[in-house]
């Protein structure tokens, strides 16, 4: 395994430097707040789960040992913290309002309805709601692999030590995940949306 | 012929080895039906991309996180009951307690042997005087009670 720089900080930082784990924080901190609002979409609220994801790693620092890559480490207690919340159901995903700015945002109707107009889909506001739509519904772990995958670019290999499972159960959680995809979001594919929407 | 349908993510997220993409190539160049799915797949798989990112931590989110890491490392203050350190003090205090009935139970058992020790001389002088057949009234019996005295000469 080549070295890996942010598991010596972590070391470091055991050894009593303090200054390793801001750098490691720093580093950090936009991924996990990410990755966790990919899971609860509130933006409060992922700030809460990603600071408790950082005060665990803090606590777990003395037990810490460089046996695979840091970034997979963090991402196993951020993913068993997120997988945790949801299964609890302690968080009810809001519908975040869209930035002023964003497409779509000024349409009062953008965000009533179930079925996107084709305004909307002109636009591409409502696939990305569509999208978030999908997600929210996908089972724990099937999202918890396409979120690693998908929008923090980890390896098949990566996602399987974080969700401490095998690769060929990581290749299957996300085909199911994306052909679900498919079937979710079929109203707005060039191929079969002018069909579906008719 | 056997459809690679379900190694088809994989394929488009290049995670599949050289070998198994290489046989997937080859049977997508001969199958429509599988170039088909590969291309919903990929679509959808583009759509998920394609997510805005969510927005970025807040100004204060460094700030609270070490204020939320500081209250955890030094907890508030505690009452001075709360303070006593329960886990050194309480075999202390058992043996204290052990220490106090034992000697309890001794003073009292030392006490038993004392009065136990002058009735069992009481009844010797009864014996003593018995013996003679000199005990008619009060006054020997009053007699009886004080021999050891007047054995010792006090008056």
């Amino acid at each position: 395994m080549a070295p890996d720089p942010d598991a010596a900080l972590m070391v470091a930082f055991q050894g009593g430097d303090a200054s390793a784990f801001r750098t490691l924080f720093e580093k950090y901190a936009p991924a996990m707040v990410s990755f966790c609002h990919r899971f609860v979409r509130d933006h409060a609220r992922a700030e809460e789960l990603a600071q408790d994801v950082f005060l665990k790693l803090h606590a777990a620092a003395r037990r810490y040992e460089p046996s695979a890559r840091f970034k997979t480490y963090l991402y196993r207690i951020a993913a068993n913290h997120c997988l945790n919340e949801v299964r609890r159901g302690k968080h009810q995903p809001v519908r975040e309002q869209p930035h002023p700015d964003a497409p779509g945002a000024a349409d009062p109707d953008a965000h009533a309805g179930s079925l996107p107009t084709p305004e909307e889909v002109s636009q591409g506001a409502a696939l990305g709601r569509a999208v978030e739509v999908f997600l929210e519904r996908l089972p724990a772990n099937q999202r918890a692999a396409l979120v690693l995958c998908r929008f923090e670019g980890l390896s098949y290999e990566e996602i399987a030590a974080v969700l401490d499972t095998s690769v060929s159960a990581v290749k299957s959680l996300i085909h199911r995940a994306t052909v679900a995809a498919t079937a979710a979001l079929a109203p707005f594919s060039p191929a079969e949306g002018k069909q579906a929407l008719r | 012929m056997n459809h690679p349908l379900s190694d088809l993510t994989a394929y488009l997220n290049g995670a599949l080895d050289p070998e198994r993409r290489a046989e997937v190539e080859r049977h997508l160049e001969g199958c429509a039906p599988c170039r088909t799915e590969r291309e919903r797949l990929a679509w959808a798989s583009s759509a998920i991309d394609a997510l805005p990112a969510p927005p970025p931590p807040s100004p204060q989110f460094e700030a609270r996180f070490y204020a939320r890491l500081a209250a955890i490392e030094q907890p508030a203050p505690r009452g001075w009951l709360a303070s006593i350190r329960w886990r050194y003090l309480a075999p202390l205090g058992a043996a204290a307690a052990f220490t106090a009935v034992f000697v309890v139970l001794w003073a009292s058992h030392g006490r038993r042997q004392a009065e136990m020790a002058a009735q069992l001389e009481l009844l010797e002088n009864y014996e003593l005087v018995a013996s003679v057949g000199s005990v008619d009234g009060p006054e020997d019996v009053a007699v009886v009670a004080h021999l050891d005295e007047l054995r010792e000469g006090r008056p």
